[in-house]
């Protein structure tokens, strides 16, 4: 098991990792989910060796790595740039690593062919990195990583920088070839939420270089421990509505009262959160809203909206042509709403989420 | 219609016809002559110059002394200019001062510093040979010997020229990406294979250059000469350069001195051109992992 215990690494001022500890087995995919500057590419840099955390400790198996330098590490790496050696072939790039290590030339062109055979790249084994398309480029650096069979595997966002149709291809294929290193470690860093839930075995929710939540990936997505949990695991952004519980019900500040029973829930009289997906609104309902931006991706289609003075985001699984500035009436499932405190904690999870 | 176009090309083509190929035809017609100090103007000697130098012994050790010395000294130029570029490529401590005081000595006039060498190299006078007694090495006969006097030209065309190779050297490391580096430390490479492995073939090209650039210029080595030893002891340092100027500005052999130019010319552009054929070979197309 990969462990890391209380990384923590400051600069300028700025806390990149703040006492970050990470429990990670091998055989399973752990994902590091947050958005941009969460510091799940620092904490990934820190277990290859390329940054020098301030304190804590990284052991793999019992043994510490903490003071190994990057090349000692038992690690293969895959970022989102494509990098790979632009003056070597692709042969080449991806035998490099079996040479470092010390295996025969011969042997390691043979099992670098196999590695680049298994990725598709075949016939390209004699061109330079320069003459491949950006999706083959990272297929190379995937091989590169994947032939060293390395005990700890990092994936700082490996296709972020590929077309959609691309990524879900070598999505599929990376799980596919993992498969058969069922003794690795895998961490998977990445800002997309669906990508965690897709492809991950456990999730790791992360924000300004600290952990905030861990654990199954259905069940963080189900029950986000917190506010800033519940805003990194939702991709469109969760809705989040203010409110107060009174004797007489459930009064939201910018949408008024709400009928009885409507988050089905007996709680005591206080100001909430709720937090409402954007797959849980719908058009078709009594509350008027104004379209502010509509957005298609794929066979899906996020809207963006305004309800008096309530920003809301409504996601519907199909392609429609709401117009900017025309009016929509929205039924709100507030029954699969997440109801956080004043504190933000998670007071009571939606009805029908993990 | 697009015959219009060669009228925008004329003021250039004049310039270089005024520049390049009439100093270059007309040496090549002088060569043909035996202009000297009897014999002014451009009679028709035939090929007697070029028959009188495939005699001239002194020609060709001139020839050869200067490969071993151009050679010899981009070398070493280009071991220690990439050394000090790697020296301040990286965050280290007074970078950028340490760039500077580098660039120093090619920034100084080359007759200027030949005249301080010189002083440094005084058997009795300089400061060297006191220095070396101290050390317990025992003072050296810098300009009197012939390879000692070979050795001072040598230090002092590497101390002149060594921060120009630093400087292209630099500028190429800073070009680099700095992925490539990233990747090589994940994938098991230290900092001695990465150099090897990384950083010397992704210079490649920009080595070629520089070396190429260095060896033009190092196969004109003249001032040095001239100052340091005047090609002495006897002919011991002198080059193809000084020896041509001897003949042509000293003894007034126009027409023998326009000869050996253009001999000189056409062996500098023939070797120059294998060295980048083989550099290019050795450094640009045979990268291994």
């Amino acid at each position: 098991m990969l462990v890391l215990r209380d990384l923590s690494l400051t600069e300028g001022g700025v806390p990149h990792l703040a006492a970050v500890s990470v429990e990670a087995e091998p055989g399973r995919m752990t994902t590091l989910l947050g958005r941009t500057g969460a510091g799940k590419t620092t904490l990934l840099r820190a277990v290859a060796g390329l940054v020098q955390p301030q304190s804590g400790q990284i052991s793999l198996a019992g043994n510490d790595w903490s003071r190994l330098p990057p090349w000692r590490r038992p690690v293969a790496m895959v970022t989102q740039q494509f990098i790979n050696y632009p003056h070597l072939s692709v042969l080449d790039n991806v035998a490099f690593p079996l040479i470092r290590r010390g295996e025969p030339r011969e042997a390691a062109r043979e099992a670098a062919a196999a590695m680049l055979g298994r990725v598709g790249l075949a016939q390209m084994t004699g061109r330079r990195p320069a003459a491949l398309s950006g999706g083959q480029q990272q297929r190379v650096a995937i091989a590169r990583a994947l032939v060293k069979r390395a005990p700890v595997l990092l994936l700082d966002e490996p296709f972020v920088n590929l077309d959609y149709k691309l990524r879900e291809g070598l999505r599929e294929e990376l799980a596919e070839l993992l498969r058969s290193q069922s003794d690795t470690v895998v961490l998977y860093a990445t800002t997309d939420p669906r990508e965690a839930l897709q492809m991950g075995d456990c999730t790791v929710l992360m924000a300004e270089g600290r952990v905030l939540q861990a654990g199954p990936p259905r069940a963080v997505f189900g029950a986000p421990a917190t506010l800033e949990a519940a805003r990194v695991v939702n991709d469109p952004p969760i809705n989040l509505l203010a409110a107060e519980i009174t004797q007489s019900g459930l009064v939201l500040d910018h949408l008024g009262p709400q009928s009885p029973g409507a988050t089905g829930r007996a709680l005591p009289p206080g100001r909430y959160t709720l937090g409402l997906r954007a797959e849980d609104i719908r058009s078709g309902g009594p509350l008027p809203a104004r379209v502010a931006l509509t957005e298609v991706s794929g066979s899906e289609t996020v809207t963006h909206l305004m309800a008096g003075a309530q920003p809301l985001v409504m996601l519907e699984r199909a392609v429609t042509d709401h117009r900017l500035g025309s009016e929509l009436g929205l039924m709100l499932d507030l029954g699969k709403a997440l109801v956080f405190g004043a504190d933000g904690a998670l007071i009571l999870k939606g009805a029908s989420h993990g | 219609m697009y015959r219009q176009k060669y009228i925008f090309l004329l003021p250039g083509l004049l310039v270089l016809v005024a520049v390049i190929l009439f100093p270059l035809i007309f040496t090549i017609r002088v060569s043909f002559s035996s202009w000297d100090v009897y014999n002014p103007g451009l009679n028709n000697a035939g090929g007697a110059m070029y028959a009188r130098l495939w005699d001239d012994s002194r020609y060709w050790e001139a020839l050869w002394r200067l490969s071993l010395l151009s050679l010899s000294t981009v070398l070493i130029q280009y071991v220690l200019g990439f050394a000090l570029a790697l020296l301040v490529w990286r965050d280290i401590a007074a970078r950028r001062f340490l760039r500077v005081l580098f660039l120093v000595p090619m920034m100084t006039t080359p007759v200027v510093m030949s005249v301080i060498w010189r002083t440094i190299f005084h058997e009795s006078l300089g400061p060297l040979n006191p220095i070396l007694e101290a050390l317990g090495i025992g003072a050296q006969p810098w300009l009197s010997q012939a390879t000692h006097a070979f050795a001072a030209v040598m230090i002092v065309e590497i101390w002149q020229w060594t921060p120009f190779m630093f400087l292209l050297l630099l500028a190429g490391l800073l070009s680099l990406p700095s992925e490539p580096f990233l990747a090589a430390r994940v994938d098991g490479a230290g900092p001695v294979r990465t150099f090897l492995s990384v950083t010397f073939p992704m210079m490649g090209a920009i080595s070629v250059g520089a070396i190429l650039i260095r060896a033009i210029e190092a196969s004109k080595i003249m001032e040095t000469v001239y100052v340091l030893t005047s090609g002495g002891p006897g002919t011991a340092t002198e080059t193809v350069s000084y020896y041509i100027y001897i003949r042509g500005m000293r003894d007034f052999q126009i027409g023998y001195a326009a000869a050996l130019s253009l001999t000189y010319l056409v062996i500098m552009a023939v070797a120059l051109t294998l060295i980048a054929k083989a550099l290019i070979r050795l450094m640009v197309r045979e990268a291994r992992a």
